[in-house]
Parts: structure tokens; sequence; C-alpha cells
């Protein structure tokens, strides 16, 4: 097997690409599933995710964890990585977006506009799915690439728009790696002089990329059904990540999977929003922290321990923190008082009723009698969206069936146990590569990897 | 765009990246089963050792409230252990189920299994596989400690 099928999972947080031989939709084997290391180069953190971050330093721009760090070493309240930069390509003038100057926080030195941003952090992303795909024993001896990337469905009827821009983008990026290549993954990352000469090039010299879209939502459901003889012919997906929680629907009709764009909502509350309520709420109870510093700190501890928390809390409905050497207690129930929480909360169970409306009309028309519901992102475990999925309807038919956010298949032995665990984070891109062409919202073509894989002295083609 | 930059001397610290080339992950995810394992186990392993310092802590505790605030750390760290190891907590503290052989370690004597029972402690899986069976008793026996 040498066509591969390359997808890109480009997330608020973090990024995550996965590959599966192009004919893994009607050959399904879990063991062929090839999640990237894109972080493999790193000796600590998830080497499944890359982190969705710029800091531009004093002489230099460093990318991913390195980012992160780097920032958090500084601690200048004034100094900031570029984080959560995928909300920016929902905008509706994208155009107007990219072309806005960063904000003195991110870049002190005035000299970037965020798409010079964006697109050196997708040739840093680019040349980590480069180096993971090298590194995957199966997937480096891949002749050809098809390759896409995930889009939640933002524009209702302009995905081909938004699409155009993002491919211009990605094809600059390429063209910068290109121009860079190894140098991206340096720890130190890339010198200003390196960028200021390179960039503009690569801007003036974008690349032609063969790379499609495929909605988050269709993932999903490519991965949720894949190999199954009874894969259900309706599907309602809640997606939890950082940035935004989407709610979408999608039916088969015949072959061919199509999205209910009337069942679409994002909501700009998720993971992150969540992450400041708990710290909120923390703060708020620690009588001792009233000063500013202790305030600080506290927050500070509490974000850098954030996900191991909100997991303990979906899991087990409860954290218990360390502190200065005391114990601080959060419950789920504290959360759920919230007022903010509660407004979200109240919004999420709406848009998730009308989108099951949605769902469950176009099944009664087309004459099923079930919807599946699922739950991915990194949130899927939270009570509060699996309740959702679980909640009883009014009339029973079609009836409405929870999935689980791990599919039966990423339990293989051959995964040891170990998959599951990270899989509903993964998901999207899993999805997106196993799922067939017709499955895509925008097409790509094939390129050869000769193509794909442009090392820095390569010849121009 | 960028202009022509002003590369000032002072480079970034480099915290832990030094380090990090010298023990970059070992063998280049030969199988993807390994490189999985080996970022579930990192995790995992932090969350073990977690769990043992505050099992020290737990050992020295002078007063009973102490001792619950330090055994509460130490449930936290192993129940986040397992979880990064893909275990999974079978049923609900105190729930009635109906009694499956398969599922149910029945505590207490008797000739016959009860139709239903309740959970005394939870078992434990891994996708489709019991590694620990749910201890159960039988409807108003008297509960084990
Ligand atoms: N096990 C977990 N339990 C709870 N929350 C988690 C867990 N793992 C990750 N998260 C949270 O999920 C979020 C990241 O999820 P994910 O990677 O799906 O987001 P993303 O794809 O980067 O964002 P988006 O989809 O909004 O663009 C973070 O808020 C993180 O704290
Ligand atoms: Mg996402």
């Amino acid at each position: 097997m040498t066509d591969w099928t390359l997808c890109i999972d480009f997330g608020t947080a973090y990024s995550k690409a996965a590959a599966a031989p192009a004919d893994a939709w009607s050959r399904f084997e879990p063991s062929m599933v090839r999640p990237l290391m894109l972080s493999g180069h790193h000796h600590h953190g998830n080497p499944f995710l890359l982190d969705s971050a710029v800091f531009v330093d004093e002489g230099r721009v460093l990318f991913g964890r390195a980012a992160i760090a780097r920032a958090d070493a500084l601690g200048d309240k004034k100094r900031m990585a570029l984080k959560s930069f995928k909300t920016l390509l929902s905008v509706s003038d994208l155009d107007r977006a990219l072309n806005t100057n960063a904000p003195l926080s991110i870049d002190p030195h005035r000299i970037f506009q965020m798409r010079d941003l964006i697109v050196l952090y997708l040739a840093f992303l680019l040349e980590a799915v480069e180096q993971a795909c090298a590194a995957d024993t199966l997937v480096a001896g891949a002749t050809r690439m098809s390759r896409r990337y995930a889009a939640p469905a933002w524009r209702s009827g302009d995905s081909a728009g938004m699409h155009q821009v993002i491919v211009q983008l990605f094809g600059e990026a390429e063209a910068f790696r290109a121009l860079v290549g190894k140098k991206l993954m340096s720890p130190d990352g890339l010198p200003l002089s390196t960028i200021s000469s390179a960039l503009p090039k690569a801007l003036a010299n974008a690349r032609a990329m063969d790379i499609g879209l495929i909605f988050e939502a269709t993932a999903a459901a490519a991965y949720t059904s894949v190999g199954l003889e009874d894969a259900g012919s309706h599907l309602i997906v809640v997606d939890m990540g950082a940035g935004t929680t989407d709610i979408a629907a999608l039916a088969r009709v015949g072959a061919r999977t199509i999205e209910l764009p009337e069942a679409r909502v994002t909501m700009k509350q998720a993971g992150d929003f969540i992450d400041r309520i708990i710290a909120n709420l923390v703060i708020e109870n620690a009588s001792w922290a009233r000063s500013k510093d202790d305030q600080s700190e506290l927050w500070n501890v509490l974000m850098r321990q954030m996900r191991d928390i909100k997991e303990s809390v979906f899991a087990d409905g409860r954290a218990t923190l360390r502190h200065r050497g005391k114990n601080i207690t959060l419950s789920m129930r504290d959360i759920e008082r919230d007022a903010d929480f509660k407004a979200f909360y109240k919004n999420l169970s709406e848009a998730f009723a009308h989108g099951l409306m949605v769902v469950r009309g176009d099944a009664v028309l087309r004459g099923q009698t079930e919807v599946q519901a699922i739950a991915v992102g990194g949130g899927a475990a939270a009570p509060f969206i699996q309740g959702l999925l679980k909640k009883k309807t009014t009339r029973a038919t079609p009836r409405v069936v929870a999935r689980p956010a791990t599919p039966d298949w990423a339990h293989a032995r051959e995964f040891q146990g170990n998959l599951a665990p990270v899989f509903p984070q993964l998901a999207i891109s899993i999805g997106g590569a196993l799922a067939p062409d017709d499955m895509l919202a925008a097409r790509g073509g094939v390129s050869p990897v000769a193509a794909v894989r442009t090392d820095i002295e390569a010849a121009p083609d | 765009m960028p202009a022509a930059a002003k590369p000032k001397a002072k480079p970034p610290a480099r915290g832990a990246s030094k380090k990090g080339a010298a023990r970059k992950r070992a063998a280049p995810a030969a199988s993807l089963a390994g490189a999985l394992a080996e970022a579930a186990w990192a995790e995992a392993d932090l969350a073990l050792a977690e769990a043992l310092a505050y099992l020290d802590e737990a050992q020295g505790a002078g007063d009973q409230a102490a001792y619950a605030d330090v055994l509460e750390l130490v449930a936290q760290s192993l129940s986040r252990a397992a979880r990064k190891r893909g275990l999974a907590r079978l049923g609900k503290l105190g729930a009635r189920e109906a009694y499956d052989a398969n599922l149910h370690d029945l505590n207490g004597a008797g000739s016959r299994p009860p139709k239903t029972v309740r959970v005394e402690a939870r078992g434990v899986a891994r996708g489709g596989d019991v590694l620990v069976k749910t201890r159960v008793g039988r409807l108003g026996a008297p509960k084990r400690p």
C-alpha cells in the first residue's frame, strides 16, 4: 500500500494530524490508522499534540511548545504568545483580519501582520507533519499522499471562499518551509533575520497546494461509522475543543454524506471558557488569596494544571489541588452553579435541541428511525455534554442513540489500551484521514510525494 | 511583512531544551503502539509518582482530617494514572445491578446467586476487557467495610 491520505486538524489550542491508507474506508484496518507524532521532537508532553502558539521574541520567533514555555518563562504580562489564532479564520472579513497588524503585546517589533504569523505557524505545522510522516515506519513508505485539513463549517454558504484563502495560506507556508526547512523545528525558533529574508519571498511565490477541506463534523462521522455494517444514517456531533463548541448534523444519502446546514451552531465558549470559570471560582473561594500577587500566583498554578483538573472534575465529579500545603477542592456542582456557565449551558442545550430537531426531521423524511449522537474534542467527556446526548426526547421516534466518544475499534488489541484515552482529541484528524473523497467539502488533488516532501535544497520544480 | 531584522544579542533562555536534545524520544516511532504506550506511560508515571509521595504524607498525617485530605489526593492521582492507561471504572458505588457472573464478584456466602446485587466496590475495565470484577453484595446484607 503506497497511497495514503493525510488530514491536518489545525485546532485552537492544539494541532493534530493523522494518516491512513487511501483505501482505508473500504478496507478498514485499525492498525493502519496512524496518528502522527507532531511533537515527537519534544521529550515531554503528549507527542501527538502540537501546541498552536507563536512567540515573537527579541531576535527570533518561537513555535509550539517552545513558544509557550518562553512566554511563561518571561512571565511578562505585556508580552504574550499568539494563541487561538484559528478563531481568526472564522471571521466574515477574513482578508481584512489577516492584514491587521499583530498587537503590540504579541509583536513588540511591529513588523508582523496576523497573516505573517499564521503563515509562519502553518509552515512549522507542515514541517512537523513532514518529520512525523518520515518517522512513522508505515507512512514513510507512502509514494503518494493526498492531503486535507479539517475546519468547522464556519460560514454558511461560503466555505468555498474560506477554503481558497486557507489554501493560499498553506501555499505560502509551504513556500516558506521550502526555503527554511528543518530550522523551523529548532527549539530556539527562527531568527528574525531568516524570517525577514524568506517570508517576503514565500508570500510572493506561494506554492500550489493540493489540499482538500473536510468539515470537522464530517470527519467525526467518518471515524464513527468506518468499518461498521450498521453505521447509522443520521448523526449529530458536538465538538467541544478549546476555542469553540460546534454542533453539526449529518445525513447519509446513498453513498454520500451530506451536512444539514440548518443544524449548525458554533459557540465561542469551550475549554478555554471552562478554564476561566474554574480559575475564577477557585480564586473567589480562596479567602487567603486576597492580594493581587497571591491571586495571580494561584491563577498561574491553576492554569498550569487545568487539563488535569478538568479531567478529574469531568470523570470523578471533583478535583483537589494542593497549594501551599492546603487542599482546594472544586466540584462539577460548583461549576454548574456559576452564572456564566449556566448561560453557556442554556445556549448549548438549546442549540443541541435545535440541531436534534433538524436531524430527526431529516431522518423522518428519509424514512429512518434512528439518529446517533456523538461528542468529540478535548471536552468530549464533560458530563454536561454526555448528559445532552443521553437526554430523553419527548417523542420516541426517531430514537436518539448516544455513541461513545471512543469507537470500539480504538480499543483494538494492537493499541494496547493507549489510543482510547487520547482518542477524542485526535478524533477529527483520524476521521479526516479515513473519510473517502466524496465526504470532502472542497476538493484538493493528489500530489506525488516528491512535491510534498520538499527539503531545503530540493531543486525547483 | 517583516522589515529587516535588528537582531539583538540576547538569545532566549533554552531552559529544558538543551537537555531535550540529549534525551530525545528513543526510537523514532518504530511502532505506533510503542509510541502511544510511551506517551501514555509518561503521563501515568507522573501521576503514580505523585500518588507515592502523597501516600508517604498520608502515613505521617497527624490527625484524621489531615489523613483524609491526603488520601483524597492519593486517590485522585491513582485515578489519573489509570485513566491515562485507558482503565475505566465499572458501575456506580451503591447501585443495584442485575447479577452477572462475568462482571461481578459476589461478597458473602450463599448457595444461589441473587438476581439483583448492590455494588460495593467498582470493578475496572479497559475497553471490553474486565481487569477486576465489580465487588457486589446481596441486597439487605450488612455492608462490608
Ligand atoms: N482529558 C481531558 N479532560 C478535560 N478536558 C480536556 C482533556 N483533554 C483536553 N482537554 C481540554 O480540551 C481542550 C483542547 O481540546 P481540542 O484539542 O479538541 O481543542 P482544539 O481542537 O485545539 O480547539 P477547537 O476545536 O476549538 O479549535 C483544552 O481546553 C483542554 O484543556
Ligand atoms: Mg478541534
